[in-house]
C-alpha cells in the first residue's frame, strides 16, 4: 500500500539466504554456544548413566548372591568404566558413584551458567544491538517520504520488534535446529545401545507428535494473530474514547460509546472460546502421548527387565529420563517453524530499510564548500517525489539575491514545501537546476550545504532535553555565548533565562511545557547558532494564535536581517514584509510581486488579502466583505 | 553511556562540547525520573483476594467445579507417579509379570481420565480468566467515562491505559492460573510428602532439610531479576523514547546535519541497554543451574544414605527408586510455586490499581433530582416526561422540522478556578441572548476556554460563587446529558475518531442515514468538498488524521456539529492558518451553522469576531471590553490595539 521503495520484495529463499549470512558474521560465537550445548548434552547423559548404575549397584550388593553363588541382580556392564578396585568396600563405590553424579552435576550447572551467558552475549549484546544500530542510521538518512509513508509506530516497531525476530532466526532457529539435530541422533544412539526393540516402542509415538505439534501450531497461529488484532481494537477504542472524550461527552453518546466497547470486548470473548476449546483438546492430548510413552516403558520395559533382556538401573530408569529429554527436544519443532515464519516476516521489514535506496548522496568529488554568500537560483526546476506521480513542481524559475526574502503562499499541495526542499537538497529536482552561490546545489557535499542553511519547520519540534542542547542541535561544538547571541535574536533569551533553570531547563516531551510562540522561537534560534547565510521559514505562526502572532513578528524581523530568507506564509500580515512575494497553484508560479503591487491586481493574493483584511484601509469597500465562493477559483487565478 | 539525570552545574564560561565526549549537547534526549512510580509489587491482601474471587462469580459453576477439578488432579498426579515407581520397583525387580499388566493397566486407566479432567482444567481456567477481563475492562470503561472532564485533563493516557493493560493482564494471571495451579502444587506436595513419610519417615527429613534452602535460593534469585527485569525494562524505555523522538524529529535531525552524531548517542543507549539485559540474564542464568544442582544433589545424597540404610537392612533397595520419584514430585512444585507468588504479588498490586480506578468516585456529579434541560422543539418541558433519550430525528432541511431556538446562555457574576486560591475566572457576568454569537477574544490563559468549559458543564464552578444559566434555569439543577443533547461542538484539535468520515459524522446522530449526511453536507456547502476526498465519504481518517487536511477536518467537524441539529455552537477556532480558499469555505460553513442557534466562539480569525454580536475581551479571567466590532474599535480600548495587531501583524505602537 504505502510502499517507500520500488525495491521487489524478496522471496523467502532470498530471506533465508540472507539470515544465513548474517548468522555467518557472528559464526565463531555460534560455534561455541552449539559445541557448549554438545558438552552439556554429554554430562546429563553421564548424570544420568551414574544414577541408573548406582541404583542398580543398591540392588546387587542387597540383593547379595543367590544360592547358586551367582548374583540374584547382575552389575550391568558399562563401557570406559573399569570394575571398582578389589578392596573397596560398597560404601566406597556407592560414594565414588555419588561423587561422580555429584561432579558431573557441578559442571553441568556451570556450564548452563556459561551457555546462557554466551547466548545472552552473542545475541543481546552484539546482533541485536549492531542490528538496531544499523537500522537507526539508515533511518536517520532516509528522505522524509519513508516518514510520511510509515506511520511512527511501524517505524519504531521495526527497530524494536521487528529486529528482536530477526535474531530469532539465530537462537531459535539455526542453533536450537543444530543442537536439536546432533541430540536426538545420540539419544537414539543411546537408547538403542540399551535396547534397540524398547527404543523402536517408545519412539512410535514421536512422530505422530512432532507431526501434532506443527499441524497444531499453523492451525492455532492464525486465530493469535485475530486475538492479538481484535485486542488492538479494544485498546484502541479506549485510547480514542479518552483522547475524544470531549467530543463523545458533548454529543451526550456515552452510552453508545460504551455499547461499543463492550461490543468490541465481546468479540474478543467469543473469539477467544474457539481458541481456549483447542488449547484445552491439544495440551491434554500430547499430555496422553506422553504417557503412553511411560506406558510402554514400563510394560514393554517392564518385561524387558524381566525376561533378563535390560538392566533395571542402567537401563530402564535411564531409558525413562532419556526419552523425556528426547520428547522435550521434538516438543521444541513447532516452536521452531513458528520461529522461522516470524523471523521471515520481520526480516522483510528491517532489509526493507536497510536496502532502501538513500535519494540524495554526496558526488564521490565533492569539494568542501562552504555556502558563503546565500544567492538562491531555480533555473526551470521540475520536481515530483516520485516517477509514477504528477510533478509537485513545473518548470520553476526564481532567483533571490543574498540577503533578501520572499514569501511564498500556496494553497495545501500546491508545492510550497516542495520548492523549499529543494534548497538544501531534502529531495533533488528532476528537471532544472538549484544554484546556491552560483553553483549546482548538487555539487555541495549534503553536510557542507545543509550548514550554510537554517531551517524553522511548519511543528516546533523541539527534543526533550535541555535548552542548550536544543538550541545547539546543529552545532554541538557551539560555545554559551553563540547560543546566547541567537537566542537574543530570536528573542527567547528574556524568557528563557526568566525560567527556573535558564538555559540548563529540560523540556517536556514535544516541548509542551512552553506556549507556542516561546517553542517557535527556541526553534528560531536553533536555526541561527550556526550563522547560517540561508533561511528557510515553513509556515513559523502556523501554530500560534494570531493574538500571541506578534510576540514573534520582531524575532522574525531580526533574524532575517542579512540572511537569504524563504518563509512560507498564510497570513497577510507575515507575507507582506517580504521582498518578493510568489503565489503558487499546481505546482506553478501564478503571480510574483511585492505586497503593493499584487493587492492592486486581480488574483489569489488580493482574495487572500481582503478575507484577511477585511477592513484594512488599502481595500476598496467593496471587496472589503469574504465574498461568497467563487465559481471556479482555479480558473480566476490562472 | 546512561545520560545524567541532571544538568551538569554550568559554569558562566563553560566551553560546552567539543572537549567533554559525554558532554550534554551530544545527546539526543533526557528522561526526567517521573515515568513511572507505581510499585511493581504488593503483599497479599484477604480484601482484594475475596474482591477478585467474587468477579469470577460471573461463571460460578464453572469457577466451583474448577476447584474441585484441580483438587482432584492434585491426587491424581502423584498416585500416577506411585503407579510408575511401584511398578518398576515392584513387579518388576521381583519379576511379577502379572501384577505388572495390572499396574500398567491401571496407569492407562488413570492416565485416560486425568488428561480427559485435564481438557475441562484447562479450558475452564482460561474462559474464567477471560470473563473477568471482559468484565473488568467494560467497568473501567464505564466509571472512567463517569468522571468529569477535569479527571481527563490531569490523568495520562498512558497510566490509564496501562490499567486496561497490562494491569489487567496481571489479574488474569491471577484468576486463572495463580490460584488454581497453587492449588495442584500444594496439593502434589502435600501427597508426596504423606507418601514418602509413610515409607520412610529418616529419609523423608532429609528431603525436608532441603525443601527450604531451594524456597531460599528460589526467592532470592525471584527478587533479584525482578529488580534486574526493571532496571532492563527502563534501559529499554530510553532506547524507544529516543527512537520515538528520532522518528518525530527526522526533519530537524537531517536538516540540522545530526544524524552521525545521533547515531552514536542511540547505539550507547542501545549498549546500555544490552548491559542491564546481560546482568538479567546472568541471574537467570545462576538460578536454574542452581535449582537443578540442588536436584542432583539431593539424588547422591539419597543413593548415599539410601545404599547405606539398605546395605544396614533398614531399608528396602525398592523403596530408594520410589523416593527418587517421590523426590522430584516433591520439590518441583517448590519453583513453580515460588514463580506463582511472584505473579501473585505483581496482581496485588495491579487489583489495587485496577480497584481503585473502578471505585474512584467522580469529584461531582449531577444532582440526583437534576432536571433535563427542556427543548422548546418539542415541547417537553412539562415534569415527569421520561428523560430525553433521542434527539429529535426529524431530517435536517426538511420544511416539517421545528424553527430553530437557540439557548439563553447566561453568566452571572462567575467566579471559577481549577485549582483552590488561583481563580482563572473572576466575576464574569454576560448574556448570550437566543441566537447571538458571542465571540471571545483575549490571549491564552485569559479565561476563554474556562467559559465554555462551565457553559457546556464539563466543569462546575463551587456552589456560591456565581451562576450559569441556561434558558433561566440553573445549571447545578440540570443534567449534564440533555445539556449536551442540545449542544454542538467543534474542539480545536477537530478530533476525529478512526474510521470513514461518514462514520465521524453519524456520531452526532447515529440514525441518520447516508443521504441525510449529505444532506446536512450540502447545507453547509460542503458536500462536494468531502466528496473530493480519496474515497468521498468512506475516506478513512485516523488519528492523524491521514490524508485528510486541517481545513477538511474542520468541514467535517463543522458537519458532525451541524447534524447534531444544536441550540448552542460551541466552537473553539484552530489558531493555524488554512490556506485561502479553504477558508472561506470555513466561513460559509459556519456562517450556515450558527444561524438561529445561540453561539460562544473562542475566536481567532478577524472574520470570525467581525460577525459577532457580542465580542468579550477577556484578560487574566475578567471581561475587560465588550461591545460590537465598532463599538470596540471606536473605543480605542484593548479590544482596539488587538485589532491592530490583527491586521498589522506588527508591534501595535510601531
Amino acid at each position: 500500500m504505502n510502499k517507500p521503495t520500488p525495491v521487489p520484495s524478496p522471496t523467502d529463499w532470498q530471506l533465508v539466504r540472507r539470515l544465513f549470512g548474517l548468522a555467518w558474521r557472528y559464526r565463531l560465537q555460534c560455534l561455541q554456544v552449539i559445541s557448549l550445548q554438545l558438552v552439556l548434552l554429554a554430562l546429563g547423559i553421564a548424570g544420568l548413566a551414574a544414577t541408573g548404575l548406582g541404583i542398580d549397584y543398591v540392588r546387587h550388593v542387597s540383593a547379595g548372591p543367590g544360592p547358586d553363588g551367582v548374583a540374584v541382580v547382575p552389575l550391568p556392564h558399562v563401557a570406559f568404566l573399569p570394575d571398582p578396585p578389589a578392596g573397596w568396600r560398597p560404601m566406597h563405590v556407592l560414594g565414588a558413584i555419588a561423587a561422580g553424579i555429584l561432579a558431573c552435576a557441578a559442571l553441568r550447572a556451570w556450564l548452563n551458567y556459561a551457555y546462557a551467558v554466551a547466548v545472552n552475549l552473542l545475541v543481546q549484546q552484539r546482533l541485536v544491538v549492531d542490528l538496531r544500530g544499523e537500522v537507526y542510521a539508515k533511518l536517520q538518512r532516509l528522505d522524509f517520504r519513508f516518514y510520511d509513508a510509515n506511520t511512527t509506530g511501524s517505524i519504531i516497531t521495526r527497530v524494536t520488534g521487528d529486529v528482536q525476530n530477526v535474531r530469532m532466526f539465530l537462537d531459535q532457529v539455526l542453533i536450537p535446529s543444530l543442537i536439536m539435530g546432533v541430540s536426538l541422533a545420540i539419544y537414539v544412539v543411546y537408547m538403542a545401545s540399551l535396547s534397540p526393540a524398547l527404543t523402536i516402542a517408545c519412539l512410535a509415538t514421536t512422530p505422530l507428535l512432532a507431526i501434532g505439534s506443527v499441524v497444531f501450531s499453523k492451525r492455532i497461529q492464525p486465530r493469535y494473530a485475530a486475538n492479538r488484532t481484535l485486542v488492538e481494537r479494544v485498546v484502541q477504542h479506549f485510547t480514542e474514547s479518552l483522547q475524544g472524550v470531549q467530543v463523545i461527552k458533548a454529543f451526550g453518546r456515552e452510552a453508545e460509546d460504551r455499547a461499543a466497547f463492550t461490543a468490541r470486548n465481546d468479540e474478543v470473548l467469543e473469539q477467544q472460546r474457539g481458541v481456549f476449546w483447542r488449547v484445552s483438546l491439544f495440551s491434554p492430548a500430547i499430555g496422553l502421548l506422553t504417557r503412553v510413552n511411560l506406558l510402554v516403558l514400563i510394560g514393554f520395559g517392564g518385561w524387558l527387565v524381566i525376561q533378563g533382556k535390560l538392566p533395571l538401573g542402567a537401563g530402564l530408569v535411564v531409558f525413562a529420563g532419556l526419552l523425556e529429554q528426547f520428547s522435550g527436544q521434538v516438543n521444541q519443532v513447532a516452536t521452531i517453524v513458528n520461529s522461522v515464519q516470524q523471523s521471515l516476516v520481520a526480516s522483510r521489514r528491517v532489509f526493507e530499510i536497510l536496502d532502501a535506496p538513500v535519494a540524495v548522496t554526496d558526488k564521490p568529488d565533492a569539494a568542501p564548500r562552504a555556502v558563503v554568500t546565500g544567492s538562491v537560483c531555480f533555473e526551470g526546476v521540475s520536481f515530483g517525489y516520485s516517477g509514477a506521480d504528477a510533478p509537485v513542481l513545473h518548470d520553476i524559475h526564481l532567483e533571490i539575491p543574498p540577503g533578501r526574502c520572499v514569501a511564498i503562499l500556496g494553497a495545501t499541495g500546491a508545492g510550497k514545501s516542495a520548492l523549499m526542499s529543494l534548497v538544501p537538497r531534502f529531495f533533488d529536482p528532476h528537471a532544472g537546476r538549484v544554484l546556491i552561490d552560483g553553483v549546482d546545489a548538487r555539487d555541495f557535499r549534503v553536510a557542507d550545504l545543509r550548514r550554510g542553511i537554517g531551517i524553522v519547520f511548519q511543528e516546533s519540534f523541539l527534543f526533550s532535553n535541555t535548552i542548550s542542547a536544543n538550541l545547539a542541535f546543529g552545532a554541538p561544538d557551539a560555545t554559551r555565548e553563540q547560543i546566547e547571541r541567537a537566542a537574543r535574536i530570536a528573542q527567547a533569551h528574556d524568557f528563557i533565562t526568566a525560567l527556573p533553570q535558564g538555559y540548563d531547563t529540560v523540556l517536556g516531551e514535544g516541548g509542551n511545557t512552553l506556549s507556542g510562540g516561546q517553542r517557535q522561537r527556541l526553534a528560531l534560534a536553533r536555526a541561527l547558532v550556526h550563522e547560517p547565510a540561508i533561511l528557510l521559514l515553513d509556515d513559523p505562526t502556523a501554530a500560534i494564535d494570531a493574538q500571541t502572532e506578534h510576540e514573534i513578528f520582531a524575532a522574525l524581523e531580526n533574524a532575517i536581517s542579512g540572511r537569504t530568507t524563504f518563509i512560507v506564509a498564510h497570513r497577510v500580515s507575515t507575507l507582506r514584509r517580504a521582498d518578493l512575494i510568489v503565489v503558487l497553484e499546481n505546482g506553478r508560479i501564478v503571480q510574483r510581486g511585492t505586497h503593493d503591487q499584487l493587492l492592486h491586481q486581480p488574483g489569489p493574493y488580493r482574495r487572500v488579502a481582503a478575507l484577511q483584511l477585511v477592513d484594512a484601509r488599502e481595500l476598496d469597500e467593496s471587496d472589503a466583505r469574504p465574498a461568497p465562493r467563487p465559481a471556479s477559483p482555479e480558473k480566476e487565478a490562472a | 553511556m546512561k545520560p545524567p539525570a541532571t544538568p551538569a552545574p554550568a559554569a558562566p564560561d563553560h566551553i560546552i562540547g567539543g572537549l567533554d565526549p559525554r558532554h550534554q549537547l551530544t545527546v539526543l534526549t533526557r528522561r526526567r525520573d517521573d515515568q513511572d512510580d507505581e510499585a511493581p509489587h504488593r503483599p497479599l491482601e484477604w480484601g482484594l483476594v475475596r474482591r477478585l474471587w467474587g468477579y469470577a462469580g460471573v461463571l460460578r459453576t464453572k469457577r466451583n467445579a474448577l476447584v474441585a477439578l484441580t483438587i482432584v488432579r492434585s491426587i491424581q498426579l502423584p498416585a500416577l507417579t506411585w503407579i510408575l515407581s511401584a511398578a518398576i520397583a515392584g513387579p518388576v525387580a521381583d519379576h511379577d509379570t502379572r501384577l505388572l499388566f495390572w499396574l500398567a493397566a491401571a496407569y492407562a486407566g488413570l492416565a485416560l481420565v486425568t488428561e480427559g479432567m485435564f481438557h475441562f482444567r484447562m479450558r475452564y481456567a482460561q474462559e474464567l480468566g477471560e470473563t473477568v477481563v471482559h468484565r473488568l475492562r467494560v467497568e473501567l470503561f464505564a466509571n472512567i467515562q463517569r468522571q468529569p472532564m477535569a479527571f481527563f485533563h490531569r490523568t495520562k493516557l498512558g497510566r490509564v491505559l496501562g490499567r486496561v493493560t497490562s494491569d489487567v493482564e496481571a489479574l488474569r494471571t491471577a484468576i486463572q492460573d495463580v490460584f488454581f495451579v497453587s492449588i495442584v502444587q500444594f496439593g502434589q506436595m502435600a501427597v508426596a510428602a504423606g507418601l514418602m513419610l509413610w515409607l520412610d519417615p529418616v529419609m523423608f527429613l532429609v528431603v525436608l532439610g532441603l525443601a527450604p534452602v531451594i524456597w531460599k535460593l528460589n526467592l532470592h534469585f525471584r527478587d533479584r531479576i525482578s529488580h534486574q527485569a526493571r532496571a532492563a525494562t527502563e534501559s529499554f524505555s530510553r532506547v524507544t523514547a529516543t527512537l520515538v523522538e528520532s522518528v518525530n524529529g527526522i526533519r530537524v535531525t537531517q536538516g540540522f546535519v545530526r544524524e552521525g552524531l545521533n547515531t552514536g548517542f542511540f547505539r550507547s543507549l542501545l549498549a546500555d541497554h544490552s548491559r542491564h539485559n546481560t546482568n538479567l540474564a546472568r541471574s537467570s542464568a545462576i538460578l536454574q543451574p542452581m535449582l537443578e544442582l540442588n536436584n542432583q544433589f539431593f539424588i547422591a545424597a539419597l543413593l548415599l544414605l539410601g545404599g547405606w540404610r539398605t546395605f544396614e537392612g533398614n531399608m528396602e533397595a525398592a523403596d530408594v527408586i520410589k523416593f527418587f520419584f517421590f523426590a522430584g514430585l516433591f520439590f518441583h512444585p517448590l519453583t513453580v510455586i515460588g514463580n506463582q507468588y511472584n505473579q501473585a504479588l505483581v496482581a496485588m498490586a495491579g487489583a489495587e490499581r485496577v480497584f481503585r480506578l473502578i471505585d474512584l468516585k467522580p469529584e461531582w456529579e449531577d444532582a440526583p433530582d437534576a432536571a433535563d434541560l427542556p427543548d422548546p422543539r418539542r415541547g417537553n418541558s412539562a415534569p415527569g416526561v421520561p428523560p430525553v433519550t433521542e434527539r429529535a430525528s426529524v431530517p435536517l432541511g426538511s420544511p416539517s422540522r421545528a424553527p430553530l431556538s437557540g439557548l439563553r446562555v447566561e453568566f452571572d457574576r462567575v467566579t471559577f478556578s481549577y485549582e483552590p486560591g488561583r481563580p482563572v475566572l473572576r466575576d464574569v457576568s454576560f448574556t448570550a441572548e437566543p441566537g447571538q454569537t458571542v465571540a471571545l477574544v483575549g490571549h491564552t490563559g485569559s479565561g476563554k476556554s474556562s467559559i465554555i468549559n462551565l457553559a457546556t458543564k464539563f466543569y462546575l464552578a463551587d456552589a456560591g460563587s456565581g451562576a450559569v444559566r441556561l434558558d433561566g434555569h440553573e445549571i447545578r439543577a440540570l443534567s449534564g446529558r440533555s445539556i449536551h443533547r442540545q449542544l454542538g461542538l467543534v474542539t480545536q484539535q477537530n478530533f476525529l475518531f478512526g474510521g470513514t468520515v461518514l462514520e465521524n459524522l453519524r456520531f452526532a446522530r447515529p440514525e441518520a442515514t447516508e443521504d441525510e449526511v449529505r444532506a446536512a453536507a450540502r447545507e453547509l456547502d460542503c458536500l462536494d468538498v468531502l466528496e473530493a476526498l480519496p474515497r468521498g465519504l468512506h475516506t478513512e481518517v485516523g488519528e492523524r488524521g491521514g490524508g485528510i487536511s486541517l481545513g477538511q477536518r474542520q468541514l467535517v467537524c463543522f458537519t458532525r456539529a451541524f447534524l447534531a441539529d444544536p441550540r448552542l455552537v460551541i466552537l473553539d477556532e484552530a489558531t493555524s492558518a488554512i490556506d485561502a480558499l479553504t477558508e472561506a469555505r470555513l466561513q460559509t460553513a459556519l456562517a450556515t451553522l450558527v444561524r438561529g442557534r445561540t453561539s460562544l466562539v473562542v475566536a481567532h480569525r478577524l472574520s470570525t469576531i467581525r460577525r459577532a454580536d457580542l465580542i468579550l475581551v477577556l484578560d487574566q479571567g475578567a471581561i475587560v471590553e465588550r461591545g460590537s466590532h465598532d463599538a470596540l474599535l471606536a473605543a480605542a480600548g484593548p479590544y482596539a490595539r488587538l485589532h491592530a495587531q490583527f491586521t498589522s501583524g506588527g508591534a501595535p505602537h510601531a
